[in-house]
């Protein structure tokens, strides 16, 4: 049975569960996000008809009908349109219950009404002043409006942000498995599972979940990889963890305990160890690079072949980069962020760096660069993102790289692809 | 100018981060922190330990709750993974997260769990299940959960000899009572190993020695006193601030006897020129209140209005036969307390009351500070009542109206006069990364990481 006052199970047991499976109202925002799939901003429109005649209902009470002065003071730093709305509404409502609104010296009553929040609800109160100095406080709730919006696609010079996925839990990875003119496969790594979408009758359905497990906590600022296979549909890489989809439907996921190298790039074949509690890979590769099978303990990784050899670039965990061209380990500082990777495009020479950047706020962006040298040439305008960046890996085709950030305003990770255009 | 704590969490609100986005997060190096407060035992459940956002924070190192609540104040899993109320919300079972290990490498069981929850709260029937543990109360507790997110339900295993062990991100590996305590990295943490190898926390240091150990580059985290948040920031200071999470209030030592000392405490709540205080002594820092609780988590402070009004003060004292004067009791050791007591007395005067400051033992009013006990208004409200010698209000529902007519009713009582909502402030060395506190000041240490620009 359920308590009448609010829902007996607040979050309901699952004996396997790590971390809270989300609500669907988070997946729903998502789906709803993606819905909106080639760049047009959401738009979220609020309902406030309920809590608008409920107040009304309780300032009717105390006046009785007849004729009141309304004033509403906004305290919540809602924007004009809603306060007008509201505004509105409560005039009306208060109309249909005998309650004429009318100037403050034609009144029997002044009502001010305050449209306030707390940490977890908007609160409107209503200060209801009549004859001979009667004084009342009336108020009700409302659930907050979350003002989640999206950032729409900067003026694309030679990065193209394109949104691809955005949802409570931290995304690791997103692999895009199938696409004609635009992705209709998506499978999204978050620590506890892989979830497959597909876009059917014009939205966004999850086609199946499949439970990540694992033995050992996770680390903390967690990092994973789904690499799409020929022969099944994906392996995911996770810190200490690698699972392995099955060939056959429905897909299952058969993880297991094991320190096998992740795959530092789809174009060539290097992989590189990651620490299995860190977030961190921990500096030694397979099969090598030339004569060399080590560096520093590094984030992130990115080739650039050359006409002889492959130059790796490595972003160390303090904070240099090491240029490593199969004989020396180059050590440098380029002012870059932690996550770098490249891509293979029908632009400049061919490959280009993709790389964060240090800010001194908590927004982040990528940039590119081509690299004819030993010194990186900036290549792109910076692309923006609301958050530090938590993910860039290239992806499986080579030419086109996923990157996650956490959005600072509404704590969602966010997933985009980065596409690099020429001649813009 | 205005200055409250809205401008000076800029830097912090956005989900508290203080974070370049530039790099990963490093682990390793040690994180030093300076505190006022010297505590004799850190464990969650003992009573006799002054309470203040700096002890909850060190304590949540250490010790785990079986829930938390976010900074939208909504609860999330912690050492339970889910919950469930039976009908009437008397009875609750919280199923534990498995694998969850104490820092002496045992297991989290129901029936430690269930030992852990007794000391806090001897009135409350605490079982253990086979994977959960059941609370039953006398009364419906719909608000349980929350309680369970206090710091001082932390969850903590009790040994011979006072030892007291947790299983939060940190174990104590050094402890002098009052003086100094030692944290290090529990690398089993179920929420994952935190990025700081350890943690030292100097303890009984003025406001004025921390923030000259911070200038030193001695210590990464201080203690700001609410006046001298300002000059403080003006320094160039990163400084990062709570919503407000104290109340400073005048607090009577007993009920009022009589209309006419009902009246005379009218006089002297409607003498006292909040805005002047914040402006001069608190140097714009805090909020004037006429509330117990801070807006930020009932919605409805400004209701009660915190305004001086002289006119009436003298109209009223002018009904007034006989008012004796009364001595205002202050904390002798808070330099904040004895300005503010002394601005008050000259409000009063101006009134018509007379208001002797004294640091005697057994004043008629005394000038305290109520830390805000929960974000949940529900909790908060009955503790502010008993902290002031009020009967715990009648909450039985999630009604704002009921919540707003229970504090409403013990303002009526008159036994205490809110007086400003602070904020709890602290100065960051500029090595600290991913730093986030939650509104009611609740550090996430476990997610901050030392940067290589330490003075």
């Amino acid at each position: 049975m359920i308590s009448p006052r609010q829902p007996a199970v607040y979050n309901s047991p699952i004996a396997e569960m790590l971390i809270p499976s989300p609500g669907f109202s988070s997946r729903a925002s998502s789906l709803l996000l993606v819905l909106c799939f080639w760049l047009t901003p959401l738009s979220y429109g609020a309902d406030w008809s309920t809590p608008e005649q409920e107040l009304a209902r309780k300032i009717a009470a105390v006046t009785g009908p007849g004729t009141v002065a309304l004033e509403v003071v906004d305290r919540a730093s809602l924007n004009k349109k809603d306060v007008d709305d509201i505004s509105r509404g409560l005039r009306v409502h208060l109309e249909t219950l005998g309650l004429r609104a009318v100037k403050p010296e034609q009144a029997a009553a002044t009502v001010q009404v305050s449209l306030s929040e707390n940490l977890q609800s908007s609160v409107w109160v209503a200060e209801i002043h009549q004859g001979a100095g009667e004084f009342s406080v009336v108020m009700v709730t409302a659930p907050r409006l979350d003002e989640a919006t999206f950032a729409g696609e900067p003026a694309p010079l030679n990065i193209r942000k394109i949104p691809l996925w955005s949802q409570e839990e931290r995304i690791l990875d997103v692999a895009v498995l199938e696409e004609g003119s635009s992705p209709s496969h998506l499978a999204v790594l978050d620590p506890d599972k892989v979830a497959l979408y597909r876009f059917t009758d014009g939205r966004w359905q999850r086609e199946q979940v499949m439970e990540v497990i694992h033995s050992r906590p996770w680390p903390r600022d967690m990092r994973g990889r789904l690499v799409p296979r020929q022969d099944h549909l994906l392996d995911a890489y996770l810190p200490g963890v690698i699972c392995q989809s099955s060939n056959s439907t429905p897909i299952s996921l058969a993880c297991r305990a094991s320190d096998d190298p992740w795959p530092l790039s789809s174009s060539f074949t290097l992989g590189g160890f990651f620490a299995p509690t860190r977030n961190y890979f921990t500096g030694v590769f397979s099969p090598g690079i030339g004569k060399l099978s080590s560096t520093g303990k590094f984030f992130s990784a990115a080739p650039i072949p050359r006409q002889n050899y492959t130059l790796w670039m490595f972003a160390t965990v303090d904070g240099q980069i090491h240029l490593l061209d199969g004989i020396t380990d180059q050590t440098t500082r380029w002012n870059w962020g932690s996550d770098l990777t490249s891509v293979k495009t029908l632009c400049g020479s061919g490959w280009q760096i993709l790389a964060t950047r240090p800010s001194d706020n908590v927004t982040d962006s990528v940039r590119a660069y081509e690299l004819p040298d030993r010194e990186p040439v900036l290549a792109s305008q910076a692309v923006d993102f609301a958050g530090g960046v938590t993910a860039l890996w290239t992806e499986a085709k080579g030419s086109t790289a996923i990157v996650v950030s956490r959005n600072a305003e509404t704590g969602n990770y966010d997933a985009f692809r980065l596409a690099i255009t020429c001649g813009q | 100018m205005l200055f409250g704590w809205r401008s000076l969490v800029v830097s912090s609100l956005l989900f508290g981060m203080v974070a370049t986005a530039e790099t990963r997060p490093q682990y390793g190096g040690t994180l030093h922190v300076a505190t006022r407060i010297a505590p004799a035992s850190f464990d969650p459940a003992d009573n006799s330990q002054p309470d203040s956002v700096a002890r909850r924070n060190l304590s949540r190192l250490m010790f785990d709750t079986l829930v938390v609540m976010d900074h939208r104040g909504h609860l999330q899993p912690a050492l339970a993974t889910s919950w469930q109320a039976a009908p009437g919300s008397q009875r609750w079972q919280f199923w534990l997260r498995r694998g969850v290990k104490f820092h002496d490498g045992l297991p989290l069981t129901p029936e430690a769990v269930a030992a852990s929850l007794r000391v806090p709260n001897p009135g409350w029937n605490v079982s253990a299940g086979v994977d959960s543990v059941v609370i039953e109360r006398e009364a419906a507790a719909p608000d349980l959960p929350a309680e369970l997110a206090r710091a001082r339900n932390g969850i903590a295993k009790r040994g011979a000899g006072g030892s007291v062990i947790g299983t939060g991100p940190f174990h104590a590996s050094d402890w002098q009572p009052g003086k100094k305590l030692s944290l290090s990295a529990y690398e089993e943490y179920w929420g994952g190993r935190a990025f700081l190898d350890a943690i030292e926390v100097e303890m009984g240091r003025s406001n004025r020695d921390q923030l000259i150990a911070l200038e030193l580059g001695k210590t990464d985290i201080a203690e700001v006193a609410t006046e001298q948040a300002q000059r403080t920031i003006g320094n160039g200071r990163r400084v990062v601030t709570s919503a407000p999470v104290e109340l400073m209030a005048l607090v009577f030592s007993r009920d009022k006897q009589s209309s006419e000392e009902g009246k005379q405490r009218d006089v002297l709540a409607l003498s006292i020129d909040r805005a002047s205080i914040r402006s001069v002594v608190l140097q714009g820092v805090g909020e004037p209140s006429g509330a117990l609780l801070p807006n930020w988590v009932t919605g409805y402070a400004f209701v009660f209005s915190s305004d001086q009004n002289l006119g009436r003060a003298r109209q009223e004292r002018s009904e007034i036969q006989h008012a004796p004067a009364w001595t205002l009791g202050y904390d002798a050791g808070d330099p904040l307390a004895r300005v503010i007591a002394e601005r008050i007395a000259l409000n009063a005067r101006d009134a018509g009351i007379t208001v002797q400051t004294t640091m005697s033992a057994n004043p008629d009013l005394r000038l305290t500070r109520l830390v805000l006990s929960s974000p949940n208004p529900r909790i908060a409200l009955p503790a502010v009542a008993a902290a002031a010698g009020v009967g715990a209000p009648n909450l039985n529902s999630n009604s704002i109206d009921e919540l707003y007519q229970a504090e409403n009713a013990i303002l009526q009582t008159q036994r205490l006069v809110p007086l400003f909502q602070l904020p709890a402030g602290f100065a960051l060395s500029s090595a600290l990364q991913d730093w986030s506190e939650d509104r009611d000041g609740t550090w996430h240490m476990d997610d901050v990481w030392l940067g290589s620009t330490r003075p």
